[in-house]
């Protein structure tokens, strides 16, 4: 793997513009080597932008985006070939089985892999030889996410990797982002799910209309809230819906 | 060079796996061809008659004007070349006689002997040219004996009939290489088109964008396996084609294959690149359709596939001349029928070529990611 400089990611008041609509307004954050950070916010508040900036896929109108030592701007290959990226609205060749999806993948960015053992990180081993067509939402997600570690990444990214799963799906998914982070990757992610966020972040950036409006580790957002006096409306069962629906239908994995 | 193989390897296995569109792609030009093949529009077309006008005057003017037809009515499709060139024609089958006009032809007391010549194996137009030829020498001579005496032209007319076998090998044999020129033309276009624009909407680009390979990787992937595609293909039509309607192929000459190859491979790049334009600019499948049909469907009608260009209209033709499946069609015909050799085809490589050239100018400008 490259060599990591902390921070991994340095955003420095990026502005980006479509038409009429201001997408990103100045939005300045950093990532530290080895966390998972979070961006969170309704759709359209500038999430996928952002990220997308990073990623060297779109080109800001202005400020400045550093990973790991180098400006996007500069040099958006090398940028590619670094970090590993799960879109939010990506798809694979159809007609070619797992295996080779990811063999496929591993040789655009010239890396060499066992690609069984790469879909076994993502628990889709026994799936090797299954068409992309044939996958469950949840199983395509967590192949995009095999699919962004061919390259060994120095971060990774997975713009909303559980939007449209269900509950099992998710946490599968959960379970495997703190897996990769224990491999001491770092992670950042966007979800428009706070449970996720509470779940999985170190820390986190509320961002709304293009702006982070808040920045802090989860514990702390919620102790200020609690300092405020605030009261949630409902009592606290020490169980939620959530809880009832895995329980009821199972915790393992379906892989059917 | 790795990241190129992987990626035409990559294609060339889903495009083999998808078993309809392969289906689609050998069975639907076989088809056409069998049937129109059996139908054999021999019989419908006006006959093709080359005429050596020696004479070149008004009344040998006139005369091929008259085997012409009036306007309204088209008797012969009549086309005027070197002796040489008419005799080459009806040799290779793309005319069915030759008529030769002699010197002598509408001076004064001369008697003009009009020789005809026939391809034997082909009767029906025999008799068609035949009276055509004997009715209108025949109205010139009425025409003449209306003039008054003193302005008489006193001339005579004969003509002497006879025969070749020709090696053409008629409708069946001039079909075979337009209709996989056809081929190449739709699966260039549609194939480009329909992989390229579901890959766009399906989000396949963009995640391939977010990798370190250039477009150009990539289009580079698409393009060689089309390009094998499109070579397969041609020698599966044209060698069902010579089998199931018994015609032989270039007279036998092994080089015609590898002209042939050439020749699909040209048409395959410019076909391909037209495909890339569209999908460049089509955002998805609907939109993306009419648009590669609308280049497509008169090309079919207007680049004679089915039909020779010469029952068409001259102004049309005198258009349709320059379409890009016009030449390649011409250019396969020329190899598989009449035996020609790839380096006489100057017109149709220089056609293709020019083609080639602003289809790919259309598609680098016009190819999007996302």
């Amino acid at each position: 793997m490259t060599t990591v400089i902390d921070p991994v990611i340095v955003a420095k008041d990026l502005h980006k513009k479509y038409d009429e609509i201001t997408a990103v307004n100045g939005i300045s954050f950093e990532v530290r080597a080895g966390e998972v950070f979070g961006m969170l916010g309704p759709n359209g508040a500038g999430k996928t932008t952002t990220v997308e900036i990073l990623e060297g896929m779109r080109d800001a109108d202005s400020g400045e985006a550093i990973i790991n030592g180098i400006n996007v701007k500069d040099d958006p290959r090398a940028i590619k070939a670094m970090i590993g990226v799960q879109l939010q609205q990506n798809a694979f060749f159809d007609n070619l089985k797992l295996s080779e999806i990811v063999d496929l993948y591993a040789k655009l960015y010239l890396a060499k892999v066992d690609p069984v053992e790469i879909l076994s990180r993502v628990g889709l081993d026994k799936r090797k030889n299954s068409k992309y067509a044939e996958l469950s939402g949840g199983q395509k997600q967590r192949l995009s996410i095999a699919v962004a570690l061919v390259n060994d990444p120095v971060v990774l990214f997975l713009d909303e990797p559980t939007t449209g799963l269900d509950p099992q799906a998710r946490r599968q998914v959960w379970a495997l982002i703190r897996k990769i982070q224990a491999n001491g990757s770092t992670i950042m992610l966007t979800t428009h799910y706070m449970e996720e966020a509470e779940e999985l972040c170190d820390r986190i950036a509320v961002v709304e209309n293009g702006e982070i409006i808040v920045l802090d580790t989860p514990d702390a957002l919620i102790d200020q809230l609690l300092e405020t006096g605030f009261k949630p409306e409902k009592r606290i069962r020490g169980a939620t819906l959530d809880d009832v629906f895995l329980n009821l239908t199972g915790h393992d994995l379906r892989d059917s | 060079m790795s990241i190129y193989l992987a990626l035409t390897v990559a294609s060339l296995k889903m495009y083999f796996r998808n078993k309809q569109a392969l289906f689609w792609a050998l069975f639907f030009p076989l088809l056409i061809m069998i049937i129109f093949g059996i139908m054999n529009f021999d019989k419908f077309n006006s006959p093709n008659v080359g005429v050596y006008d020696a004479a070149n005057n008004q009344a040998s003017a006139a005369l091929i004007q008259a085997l012409k037809g009036n306007g309204e009515q088209k008797l012969l499709s009549v086309s005027v070349d070197e002796l040489e060139a008419v005799h080459y024609e009806l040799e290779f089958g793309s005319s069915r006689a030759v008529i030769e006009i002699p010197a002598n032809y509408g001076i004064p007391g001369e008697f003009a002997e009009i020789k005809v010549t026939y391809d034997e194996r082909f009767q029906q137009e025999r008799a068609v040219v035949s009276t055509i030829l004997g009715q209108v020498t025949d109205a010139v001579f009425k025409e003449a004996a209306q003039v008054p005496t003193e302005y008489r032209v006193e001339n005579a007319i004969g003509i002497s009939e006879s025969v070749i076998e020709g090696q053409g090998q008629g409708f069946k044999a001039w079909l075979i290489p337009g209709i996989a020129a056809m081929a190449i033309m739709q699966t260039g276009l549609f194939t480009v088109v329909f992989t390229l624009v579901r890959f766009k909407s399906q989000g396949v680009l963009r995640r391939l964008k977010a990798t370190p390979i250039g477009a150009s990787h990539f289009l580079a992937g698409q393009l060689t396996t089309k390009a094998i595609i499109v070579v397969l293909q041609t020698y599966v039509l044209v060698i069902v084609g010579a089998i199931v309607l018994g015609v032989s192929v270039g007279n036998g000459r092994l080089g015609a294959w590898f002209d042939l190859t050439i020749l699909a491979l040209l048409g395959g790049a410019l076909f391909i690149a037209l495909g890339l334009a569209v999908s460049g600019w089509a955002k998805n499948e609907e939109t993306a359709a009419p648009i590669a049909n609308i280049i497509t469907m008169p090309m079919m009608f207007l680049s004679g596939v089915f039909f020779p260009l010469s029952v068409m209209p001259d102004w049309l033709t005198r258009w349709s001349q320059f379409l890009p499946l016009t030449y390649l069609a011409d250019g396969m015909r020329a190899i598989t029928v009449e035996g020609a050799s790839i380096a006489t085809l100057g017109t149709e490589l220089l056609g293709l070529g020019i083609w080639i050239v602003i289809a790919f100018v259309i598609a680098t400008k016009m190819f999007r990611w996302e």
